[in-house]
């Protein structure tokens, strides 16, 4: 009687458990599956799956709801939580459960060419943000990486024209995306001719890289542990008095590269440039102490994906751009214009909620 | 204090040869942000220092960093709530959680293993809930109260040392005294030595098990509050991620036996002291972050099968002696 009243015991409060993590609570759920605004009976089923969690994706995502609205489809949004490993299992679910179509950043483009090729065979698939060109994707939304990283390699040159030791940090390197812009930004650096975005040579990691007036010690990874993040550029500013610049490649590097620089009383002395729109950027240009950052305008990526898989899905593909890469414009942004630019990415944010 | 000799050995090797390497690593500004770092993590290890010299693991540390540091973000900003209540909140919920741990393991007779793997999963997903998975932060607010983070104390003209070195120093002595000259203490370390033994003396184990992981979380709790308050941007889903086992790992090097019953506070301290000059070192050294693992992983092999073969060797050569007849057989003690 006792095991019985137990079992009672232990099956009601899973129910209640289940009971609050189902609530109608419009916010995403653990898993880092946002089901937005819910399936409307006929309506297609697409999916949006990002390479992590992260502010950059919240841009990306108002311009997904802003285009759901406008091409009445629904479309889920994935943020695996563990790069990767979450990626494939959500990808799995989704294609286990059946979808109409799937835009995704691979984590690991060369090695996730299987896992896309299965989705490609069940479903219109896109690429976007970072690309997975070996795959049967139809198209990747996004831009040139290698040619975002020359363009912050030029800002750069701009915030010190003189010269001098630069330092770059990032997440992960196995991603495409940032092996790309790392090798723009060495490139530009080192004055070296243009390289194609697909076909580009890597230089390897440890090894420091000289050109005539600048010097790239290193690109050091953190792999999106902030405190990893923030304790590498304290480092990097310990084992150089005379490091001039640090450049971060993700969104969140340089806002940790400049809690270090005030930490240090070294705002403003070690410039620096950044990747993305985090509002403590944007405000760190406003004030002078970041140099200038390149946005990607991520709510494009979200918007041109659901537009791009809303006619794919009717078996419309007069919409794919011919070379199969749909480009979206990147943005400098400087002192000059930084506010008018936060004030129109507030406007893109607000049109998505 | 002899088990502290092999890690204080390691600590110092790693110190002296980076050192000479690149004397930047001992410049004023890279050793207050060693010290700083060193004592965010130590705070945690003492935490779980307690809970593994009971026979126990907590593996929801990270998981509650994450949690308390969202939460004190997400109240402070997004909420409005005041200091005091903020503080007063994530230091009770941390409390509660150790004692609700504590009763699990003690009243139902659940595995600290299995019950800690739960709080993991469930810490991260009610922060990621709560906070709907948005990075929190504090902005240019609230610099008076991370300062208890980020602040120094000048000590001479060109050295500070960092305020969350003060709450170590503050946490670390209390904790020694409690271990080492209080009964709660003593029963503490008779309780992860033989338990059985310990409850037939007549000692509430029971009771005590639940204060050391009580006391585990709540170092957990303050460490969350540290962390984001140093780091000004909280990530639900990453903030603390692993740092369990950053913390059993500075534990166990520090000396404290995973079966229970032994370690000390400064062992512990110096323990984490070594994972923290590793990172430090490597990024000081230029070695490629890549490999920063390995070679954490292997310093830290390395320096154990030594302090482990210098024990033999002493072991054996005392073993020697006495079968020689040079003195008399000392007690097994």
């Amino acid at each position: 009687m006792k095991s019985f009243l137990r079992m009672g015991a232990a099956f009601l409060l899973t129910l209640t458990v289940l009971q609050i993590g189902c609530g109608d609570k419009s916010t995403p759920p653990a898993t880092g599956a946002d089901p937005g605004t819910g399936p409307k009976s006929g309506r297609k089923k697409i999916a949006y799956v990002t390479n992590g969690v992260d502010p950059f994706w919240n841009t990306a995502v108002a311009g997904v709801r802003a285009a759901e609205k406008e091409f009445g489809i629904d479309c889920e949004v994935l943020m695996p939580p563990k790069g990767l490993v979450d990626q494939k299992r959500m990808l799995e679910s989704l294609l286990a459960r059946g979808i109409d179509g799937i835009a995704i950043s691979p984590v690991d483009a060369k090695n996730q060419v299987d896992l896309l090729n299965q989705a490609a065979a069940r479903c219109p698939l896109i690429t976007h943000d970072s690309d997975a060109p070996l795959s049967k994707r139809l198209c990747f939304v996004g831009m040139e990486n290698y040619k975002a990283g020359r363009a912050a390699g030029r800002l750069v040159k701009e915030a010190i024209p003189a010269g001098g030791k630069v330092m770059l940090f990032v997440g992960r390197l196995e991603q495409l995306n940032s092996q790309q812009r790392r090798q723009g930004v060495i490139d530009e650096l080192l004055d070296r001719p243009m390289q194609q975005s697909d076909s580009a040579n890597f230089d390897p990691t440890g090894k420091v890289l000289s050109g005539a007036k600048y010097t790239i010690l290193d690109t050091r990874t953190d792999n999106f542990d902030y405190a990893r993040a923030k304790a590498n550029a304290q480092d990097a500013m310990a084992s150089n008095s005379d490091l001039a610049c640090m450049v971060g490649l993700f969104a969140y590097n340089a806002p940790h590269c400049l809690e270090a620089a005030k930490e240090a009383g070294r705002l403003g002395k070690i410039k620096i440039v950044s990747f993305d729109e985090a509002a403590p950027v944007l405000q760190g240009i406003i004030d002078g102490h970041v140099y200038g950052t390149i946005s990607q305008q991520p709510y494009f990526y979200g918007y041109h994906s659901v537009r791009l898989l809303h006619s794919l899905t009717k078996g419309d593909k007069s919409v794919l751009p011919p070379n199969g890469f749909l480009e979206v414009p990147i943005v400098e942004v400087r002192q000059k214009n930084a506010q008018t630019f936060w004030a129109d990415l507030k406007k893109m944010q607000d049109m998505g909620k | 204090m002899k088990k502290i000799f092999g890690i204080l050995g390691l600590f110092l090797a790693v110190f002296v040869f980076t050192a000479l390497r690149n004397p930047q690593f001992v410049s004023a500004y890279n050793l207050e942000n060693l010290i700083r770092w060193i004592s965010l993590f130590g705070i945690i290890s003492i935490g779980v220092s307690f809970v593994i010299i009971t026979g126990g693991i907590d593996l929801s540390i990270g998981s509650l960093i994450g949690l308390t540091g969202s939460l004190m973000a997400w109240l402070l900003t997004h909420r409005g709530w005041s200091v005091p209540a903020t503080l007063v909140t994530v230091l009770l919920l941390s409390l509660s959680v150790g004692l609700a741990h504590g009763l699990l393991i003690t009243r139902l007779r659940l595995q600290p293993f299995v019950v800690t793997l739960c709080g993991l999963l469930l810490y991260r997903g009610i922060a990621r809930f709560i906070t709907d998975d948005q990075s929190q932060g504090f902005g240019n607010s609230h610099e008076g109260l991370r300062a208890i983070a980020i602040g120094k104390i000048p000590v001479g003209s060109s050295f500070s040392i960092p305020v969350p070195f003060f709450i170590l120093l503050l946490i670390a002595i209390v904790s020694a005294v409690v271990l080492n000259r209080t009964i709660w203490g003593r029963y503490l370390l008779a309780l992860g030595r033989n338990e059985t033994a310990a409850r037939y003396s007549g000692i509430n184990t029971d009771r005590i098990k639940i204060a050391a992981y009580m006391l585990c979380s709540l170092l957990a709790g303050v460490g969350g509050i540290l962390f984001s308050l140093d780091l000004n941007s909280v990530q639900p889903s990453g903030l603390g991620e692993f740092y369990e086992l950053y913390a059993i790992a500075a534990a166990v090097l520090g000396g404290c036996s995973l079966r229970g019953g032994e370690g000390t506070i400064l062992g512990v301290i110096i323990g984490t002291a070594v994972m923290r000059v590793l990172y430090n070192a490597i990024n000081i050294l230029s070695i490629p972050t890549h490999l920063e693992f390995a070679i954490i992983g292997a310093v830290i092999l390395a320096g154990v099968v030594t302090d482990e073969l210098a024990k033999r060797y002493a072991a054996n050569r005392r073993a020697v002696r006495e079968r020689l007849g040079e003195t008399p057989a000392p007690s097994s003690s």
